[in-house]
């Protein structure tokens, strides 16, 4: 396997514990940080390529470099919602190293003029939530959060502050509005929260992962980083492989690794020997890939290139015995039970395709069902007030467009 | 100025207007269900989305600031195909019920559904089943199978009277409307909810199941109940054999006027129309025996006028005694002043308001009469000092009540009845009052009359009827003008007022400030 970065003391019993990391040089990039000027840092991480682990793949440091500089307070919100099905790689950095998530906010609020950073952790996460809280008291124990950090002058809170399981919390402004003790509505846009953000102020929101990244960049400097993946999509990746492959599990590796060595190299393979029917590379959002398709580097801009994308980098193997019905059950279901309901073509269009999945299912599908999906789908996308529509209408075009045949026949009227 | 192009038409509209409120400038209707203008865009509906040139997705046009140069379209195939997609998924969930619904004929998406719709319905699914007879209010229902999720009724409690009673529970296709345990909608601005609502999702008791809309004559007016003068739309019809309820009025909606009471109305003024219509003085009368014996208005003025010339040759005319209120006209005010006041040198010159009550910070005043201002203005003293009046010996007492006559005090007339040779009482509605006077005679209110009224902030308002007088109801003004001319008192001046134009334009000479700027 190749160097793994964010992973690579893993292994380490207790690494959450303070003292370990502090062996392994923990909060070392912190210390140097806090010494460089904070455009330095952002333009370290600009060059450094690094893109939101979060999904949509936003260049980090392009993010930052939007919050003005002005004399308000300005937050930082770690988003560790982590609510796409098949993505399970955010709580393997928050158990195993809590640390280096906090080292890496330090480095980032330093970096971006913020005094007050906001861990929002998915709701279920509760041991790991536990782990955050000692883990910041640690911090805190040896001055490596409240005031006066490292003599430098720069003073910063950390907040855990746990969801209460719903999918839109994870997208960023519903995630603000949760915050902000309010229903988890998404927010129209603009303006953008690194000028309008948490209660009112500018305010960058970055996933778990991404952050992590930051104190290696930092220690080690751009040019090892893009070196490790690719020169616009820095790094590695944390690739969640699930489903129907013989070794589940979290692998990082290089960014623009191909999908098909991931799937069996790392992977394992199929399951039980059985053949590949489709991939779902980054998430249930991003549409289904067929096998012949599984050839794409995994880096955002090539996964989009063919019609689908990184997103989470959530890898879900679908095998040649499982039906494509089941797969569109279950994408309907869960879009249909998680949208928000705030704007009308997501909360009508996706409870409206799931009756008609469900209907299918109980065998009473009926002819034109199909097309029926794909044009309410249709009406979805693109319109409305956040991306959970698009995350909703993508897959289940994807489906529908690379399955009809499969789908059709189960139309039994 | 950003100078933008909507549908061909190119217009310079100012820095930071939205595409929708531009387009509405260029006469675009945009359709909208979540957007209003009191509150911040929301951008939940979808249906106001439009076409802008080298943008790749369909726009929001009630939350998009125009930019110079911007070419957008409101009328192209994709902006037809998304609102059809928005009205058909709303549809879709929504009961077909409008043949029972109180909002149909004024329902935003039956309007839009016949504008931008008419396509058959796809739905062939099992619709959702919610509760269809919430009570969120004293006067209001919440339907939740018609409720379209646009929110403006949250905003509303959240934005404008700040009490937050609503909010949306659940999620998804559940996600519904509702009160939090135990506290319901409890605010002196809830009725503005049912209007509010672009469906019949909200719908108001005292409303419900009562008339159709269509069936309505919408009048503008002004609100006569506080002094802030309010904006406000009469709904009466006279009755189809049908739906014959024995009243005119069945509701008062709220009128814009951004520079008074923006949008709203407070549910005092909403649901207090009944005394338009009931114990309404009828005809005019004579009081004998305690038995009210009609007379003619002409017959009236005989006496009147008879009485007038009487104390005029006898130079007595100090023993007239007048009380007024502020509920009275400008005009009307300013007939009493040069009449009375100028002409027959009255003195004895009362106002019997109501007292004041609480004001609640938002619109509704302490006061409680429309028209304390123009009453100032005109040189009054608000004093109803009752005592005063009994200084000299009252040979004729003219009591004007308008609307108003729970505020003349019962006990003081019933203790000077006897010393008063003559009483008359002008009013609208019937009163215990009645029967101590000698005549009672029918007054316009002001929704049955033209004028103007100076709200609490000094803003004239004019208006004019939104109601046909009721019975042989007179408004003050013109029994004053008549009045003037049977005695005849300046004939010269009085001749000439045949209009509350008239009135205004001599008005305009004497006292400037009493004339609305148009």
């Amino acid at each position: 396997m190749s160097e793994r970065v964010i992973s690579r003391d893993f292994e380490m019993a207790h690494l959450f514990e303070i003292g370990v990391y502090l062996e392994r040089g923990g909060y070392g990039a912190a210390r140097q940080a806090l010494q460089l000027k904070p455009e330095e840092i952002v333009e370290e991480i600009k060059k450094a390529s690094l893109r939101g682990r979060g999904g949509a793949g936003f260049p980090a440091g392009l993010k930052w470099s939007f919050v003005p500089k002005v004399d308000k307070p300005k937050y930082l919100c770690v988003n560790a919602d982590e609510g796409e099905p098949g993505t399970f790689k955010d709580r393997f950095i928050m158990s195993h190293n809590p640390h280096l998530l906090i080292e890496g906010i330090i480095i980032t609020s330093y970096a971006v003029g913020i005094n007050l950073a906001f861990i929002y952790i998915r709701g279920e996460y509760e041991l790991i939530a536990q782990r955050l809280e000692k883990a910041i008291a640690e911090a805190k124990e040896k001055g490596f959060l409240g005031k006066n950090i490292f003599d430098s002058g720069f003073n910063l809170e950390v907040v855990v502050h746990r969801g209460a399981g719903a999918y839109i919390c994870g997208e960023e402004t519903a995630l603000l509005e949760s915050l902000e003790g309010k229903r988890g509505h998404p927010r129209l846009k603009p303006p953008f929260p690194a000028s309008v953000g948490l209660f009112q102020m500018p305010t960058v929101i970055n996933n778990v992962e991404t952050i992590a990244n930051v104190p290696y960049i930092i220690q080690k400097g751009a040019a090892w980083f893009t070196g490790l993946g690719l020169p616009k999509d820095g790094g590695t990746r944390l690739f969640g492989v699930s489903g129907m492959v013989e070794r589940p599990g979290v692998y990082e590796l290089p960014v623009g690794t191909p999908l098909r060595r991931i799937i069996f190299d790392y992977g394992g393979g199929v399951k039980n020997g059985r053949k590949l029917k489709g991939v779902i590379p980054g998430g249930m959002s991003a549409p289904i890939l067929l096998p012949e398709e599984i050839d794409v580097p995994m880096d955002c801009e090539s996964v989009a290139k063919i019609g689908s994308m990184l997103g989470s980098g959530a890898i879900i193997v679908i095998d040649d015995q499982t039906p494509i019905l089941e797969v569109l059950r279950l994408v309907t279901k869960f879009y249909s039970h998680e949208s928000c309901g705030q704007c009308t073509p997501c909360r009508l269009g996706t409870s409206w395709i799931n009756k008609i999945v469900k209907r299918i299912v109980a065998g009473q599908g009926r002819k034109g069902d199909i097309d029926q999906i794909e044009r309410l789908a249709s009406q979805i996308k693109g319109r409305t007030l956040c991306p959970l529509g698009d995350a909703a209408a993508m897959p289940i075009l994807a489906l529908v467009k690379k399955f009809r045949q499969e789908l059709e026949a189960q139309l039994t009227h | 100025m950003p100078k933008i192009t909507i549908d061909g038409q190119t217009l310079e509209v100012a820095e930071g207007t939205t595409i929708l409120k531009a387009a509405g400038q260029a006469g675009i209707h945009i359709p909208h269900l979540c957007y209003h203008p009191a509150f911040a865009p929301e951008g939940s509906c979808r249906l106001c989305l439009v076409e802008i040139e080298g943008a790749a997705k369909l726009e929001l046009s009630c939350s998009t600031v125009v930019r110079d140069g911007m070419v957008v379209r409101t009328q192209s195939e994709k902006v037809k195909e998304a609102r059809r997609s928005v009205l058909e998924f709303l549809l879709a969930e929504h009961p077909l019920d409008c043949p029972i619904c109180d909002k149909a004929g004024e329902c935003k998406l039956q309007d839009y559904y016949e504008a931008y719709g008419l396509f058959p319905s796809q739905f062939r699914e099992v619709k959702e089943k919610r509760a269809k007879l919430v009570r969120i209010g004293r006067n209001l229902i919440l339907d939740r199978e018609r409720c379209i999720q646009c929110t403006r009724c949250v905003r509303f409690l959240l934005e404008i009277t700040k009490t937050g009673e609503l909010g949306v529970f659940q999620r998804g296709i559940h996600s519904e409307i509702g009160i939090y345990e135990g506290e319901p909608v409890d605010n002196n601005y809830s009725g503005n909810l049912a209007e509010l609502c672009p469906v019949g999702a909200i719908t108001d008791l005292d409303f419900r199941f009562k008339t159709r809309s269509w069936f309505l004559n919408s009048r503008p007016s002004i609100c006569p109940l506080c002094s802030r003068g309010c904006a406000i739309a009469i709904e009466s019809h006279k009755g189809l054999p049908r739906v014959e309820l024995g009243q005119r009025v069945y509701r008062v909606k709220s009128r814009e006027n951004p520079a008074v009471n923006q949008y709203w109305i407070c549910d005092l003024g909403r649901y207090s129309y009944k005394y338009l219509d009931e114990a309404r003085v009828e005809h005019p009368a004579q009081v004998v025996n305690g038995r009210k014996i009609g007379l003619s208005w002409d017959k009236i003025f005989i006496i009147l006028s008879e009485k007038i010339r009487g104390l005029l040759i006898r130079k007595r005319t100090s023993r007239l005694a007048i009380v007024l209120n502020s509920a009275l006209t400008n005009e009307e005010l300013f007939l009493v002043k040069r009449l009375f006041q100028q002409e027959l040198n009255v003195s004895r010159i009362i106002f019997s308001d109501p007292p004041d009550d609480k004001g609640d910070g938002l619109l509704l005043t302490a006061e409680r009469t429309p028209n304390r201002r123009g009453a100032l203005a005109l040189g009054f003293e608000l004093k109803g000092n009752w005592e005063e009046l009994k200084k000299d010996k009252i040979d004729l007492l003219l009591i004007f009540a308008s609307h108003l006559p729970e505020a003349i005090p019962l006990s003081w007339l019933q203790a000077e009845a006897v010393n008063i040779e003559t009483k008359v009482l002008f009013t609208c509605r019937e009163s215990n009052l009645d029967w101590l006077v000698d005549f009672v005679l029918p007054t316009a209110p002001i929704a049955e009359k033209q004028g103007s009224l100076t709200n609490i902030d000094g803003r004239v308002q004019n208006f004019k009827p939104a109601l046909e007088p009721w019975g042989e109801s007179w408004p003050e003004w013109q029994i004053l003008v008549r009045l003037a001319r049977e005695v005849p008192v300046n004939f010269r001046f009085f001749g000439s007022l045949n209009s509350i134009e008239a009135i205004q334009q001599s008005m305009a000479g004497e006292i400037p400030g009493l004339i609305s700027s148009p």
